[in-house]
């Protein structure tokens, strides 16, 4: 089975591959702002579809824990055994490491590693649930009987996504730093009465305000990339998966992105 | 040339094919009717392999292929073509290659043999001057000719049809309904056709069988069939009668 | 009870289906330009994203690490620190899940499309063997562009890492390099690597498992696809933690004998 060549990108006129790639670029961003701007709109002019807006809620939150539990678990627990590894080398002993892990943990890893799951589990299940009721017209169904998809479909889920992901990256912050009490308890030596001391030595109230905003754009933004494809599907099979792709792979960027935005924000208050 | 005995074949709960005894002789056109969900694609899925029966038998050219693993089925099906329901045509190769697929496979020709045949296969379905084009490019009603010609372009002794002509316009619809015709009497090829078109089975079939709820309820030439007494084919043929 | 039994039907399935895999590129191994053609369609389509991914994750362990080096006024060693915990732990493991993302999805939407317009069916009856001719190039496909990616990714992870070490905490390049070495040795890049491989293969069989079984139309296309990102991402943090373990026995074992 040979796949299709690489539309003739080589073939044409590069100034030309250039101006369309900016017209489309331009097309899908003014697009996007649109129906963030719709959103905003629907969010503040009603109020949401209470039970959509909490059995969302009870997909997004309740079914992504323990996938998120069990993974940040394994993650936490190779920051630290990686933290003592290098500590050992630069300052010879590991005695910084619970401190150092547990700000590693609180400033990036449950925000990012929670965020990045849920784009998988939650963004991707968005995209392909409304880009298949796009395909099936009943996205335009929604439209005839007068209700507005935008406050129908998006609103109730951004809601859900957005305290879904405060939540989640609250309980997986604390299982991360269980997890590491565990093992510096078991593997490296450290008490947990000296890892909690340590601890309180680097942690500030600050750092955990901070990785709560983090996962609050975080998931603030799963859920508009999402279903920006979803609304933009092209219509088959294929669509569908293709939209989900794209929703997984730009919400996957946003989230790098937005951290190092928010990481580098963030370090001017410490 | 295939041979049913007791074929059962169920999903879960489900029976859909429950004990199907059927004899096809070779260079015979069969029509197999029935309404939706009576297990008519299962049946022809299971023949070329596609499903595995349950339990019965399945003789094709004097093989028992009922319990044939995947690689001993390859030579069968290079034996017996089928046409898919859907057009099911590989989206990223263009037609020309969609056509030369099976003859690459199967066959050490030369890029101008190739070229002949595909050209002749698509000469059959009446159409021509889209070889360089992709799947997506072309309307539904030639996606699926394009896929019969896919599978006459081999040459099989057995062609099995599900649906060649559901979704297709009346012109069309008598096209292919004459191909079928034309390769069983020229090249004494046997087909199955899995139809919900009685009008058409009455012109061209030399022998009829009717499903329901997974068993043949009546079977026989047009001409038997039009003085049946089964309901479920009196109902069949009363539309057609009144198309007639 | 019931989630665990399922879970592991779905990983003997798997398996079962990794050995199909391996016994036809044993016994009928596909034409090597099929292989060369996904190489080429997956390492173009994924090479922004990775890049991208690469230079950012990077750049955040480095601001990360700034604030903490600077506490214990050790800022010379923060080239070191963040590349090595870059290329040890974080970066491979971030940019996986960015391919997971990308190549994952993609193969398996792909793959459960031909799966659900029944052309894998049509390519069975054309006497044809759908793993070896579709199945196996992208298996292969997959894991050497994506360790090919995730090598790059982690090349330029080093370079944001720089960028940011400069702009950021006002060191100087060679400042920053300078200390590379003596933190970063070879064991730390083999386990990097390794760590590369080993996702690289998770993600091939993974979303070629996905794809292959999908049914159920456009939605089952959207689940397959779900699915696939979901389970990957998992999977590469169990490896994460699996080949960090690894690493530490093996390490222990050297340093004893």
């Amino acid at each position: 089975m040979t796949t299709k060549p690489a539309t003739n990108l080589l073939t044409h006129n590069p100034f030309s591959i250039f101006g369309h790639f900016v017209i489309v670029t331009y097309k899908n961003v003014s697009s996007f702002i649109q129906l963030v701007a719709s959103t905003m709109v629907q969010l503040f002019a009603h109020l949401p579809r209470r039970k959509e807006t909490i059995q969302q809620l009870y997909f997004v939150a309740n079914g992504s824990l323990w996938t998120i539990a069990f993974c940040v678990t394994f993650a936490s627990i190779v920051t630290i055994l990686e933290s003592s590894f290098h500590m050992k080398i630069v300052i010879q002993n590991d005695s910084m490491v619970p401190g150092f892990a547990s700000l590693l943990i609180l400033r990036e890893l449950g925000a990012v590693v929670t965020a990045l799951l849920l784009t998988s589990r939650i963004g991707a299940g968005m995209a392909a649930e409304i880009g298949s009721m796009k395909v099936t017209e009943q996205i335009d169904a929604l439209k005839m009987l007068g209700i507005n998809p935008v406050r129908f479909l998006i609103v109730p889920r951004l809601i859900a996504s957005t305290i879904g992901c405060v939540l989640l990256s609250i309980i997986a912050n604390m299982i991360c730093i269980f997890a590491a009490m565990i093992v510096a308890d078991k593997f490296l030596g450290y008490p947990v009465g000296v890892f909690l001391t340590a601890m309180r030595r680097f942690v500030d109230f600050q750092d955990i305000v901070f990785a709560s905003i983090k996962a609050f754009c975080f998931g603030f933004v799963i859920p508009l990339v999402s279903c920006y494809f979803g609304f933009h599907c092209k219509t088959g099979a294929d669509g569908v998966g293709r939209a989900t792709t794209q929703s997984v792979v730009f919400s996957s960027v946003a989230i790098i992105v937005l951290d190092f935005i928010l990481s580098y924000t963030f370090s001017y208050f410490y | 040339m295939i041979k049913y005995k007791k074929l059962v074949k169920s999903f879960g709960t489900r029976t859909v094919l429950k004990g199907i005894d059927l004899h096809i002789k070779a260079g015979e056109i069969v029509f197999i009717l029935g309404t939706s969900g009576t297990g008519k694609s299962v049946l022809l899925k299971n023949t070329v392999g596609l499903m595995k029966p349950d339990s019965g038998e399945i003789w094709i050219d004097g093989e028992n292929v009922s319990n044939f693993s995947e690689q001993q089925f390859l030579p069968i099906r290079k034996k017996c073509g089928m046409v898919f329901q859907h057009p099911a045509l590989f989206d990223s190769l263009t037609i020309y290659e969609n056509i030369a697929f099976g003859l690459r496979k199967h066959f050490n020709l030369d890029e101008t043999e190739i070229l002949k045949r595909v050209e002749q296969a698509l000469s059959l379905v009446n159409l021509e001057n889209i070889l360089t084009k992709r799947p997506g490019e072309i309307s539904y009603g030639m996606q699926k000719r394009v896929s019969l010609a896919r599978t006459v372009v081999l040459q099989p002794k057995v062609l099995l049809f599900d649906e060649p002509t559901t979704g297709l316009d009346p012109v069309t619809t008598n096209s292919i309904n004459t191909l079928i015709q034309n390769l069983s009497r020229k090249l004494n090829t046997t087909s199955m056709v899995v139809s919900h078109d009685m009008q058409c089975a009455l012109k061209i079939a030399d022998h009829i069988v009717v499903l329901d709820q997974g068993q043949i309820v009546d079977q026989g030439t047009p001409k038997q069939l039009l003085q049946s007494q089964v309901p479920l084919v009196r109902d069949f043929l009363a539309e057609a009668r009144d198309l007639l | 009870m019931k989630s665990t039994a399922l879970f592991f039907n779905r990983l003997g399935e798997i398996m079962l289906f990794l050995k199909d895999v391996l016994t036809t590129l044993w016994v009928r191994p596909c034409r090597l330009e099929l292989v060369m053609e996904q190489i080429w369609h997956v390492t173009v389509q994924s090479f922004p994203t990775t890049a991208m991914a690469g230079f950012f994750v990077g750049g955040i362990m480095t601001v990360q690490f700034s604030m903490q080096v600077n506490e214990f006024g050790a800022a010379a060693y923060l080239g070191g620190l963040a590349t090595s915990a870059t290329i040890r732990e974080v970066g491979p493991m971030l940019i996986a899940f960015m391919l997971s993302g990308k190549v994952g999805a993609f193969t398996s939407a792909e793959l459960g499309t031909m799966k659900v317009t029944e052309q894998i069916d049509a390519i069975r009856c054309l006497g044809a063997d759908p793993i070896q001719e579709i199945i196996l190039p992208r298996f292969l496909g997959i894991i050497i562009s994506s360790f090919f990616l995730l090598t790059v990714g982690l090349m330029l992870s080093v370079i944001g890492g720089a960028t940011l070490g400069v702009v950021f905490a006002g060191i100087n390049p060679q400042e920053y390099v300078r200390h590379i070495p003596t933190i970063l040795g070879i064991p730390s890049m083999i386990s990097g690597l390794i760590k590369c491989m080993s996702y690289a293969l998770v993600l091939a069989t993974i979303c070629t498992y996905m794809g292959y079984f999908t049914t159920g139309g456009a939605k089952g296309v959207g689940r397959a696809v779900v699915s696939t990102s979901v389970l990957t991402m998992v999977s590469i943090v169990v490896f994460d933690w699996g080949t960090s373990f690894l690493g530490q026995l093996l390490q222990s074992w050297f340093a004893v004998g």
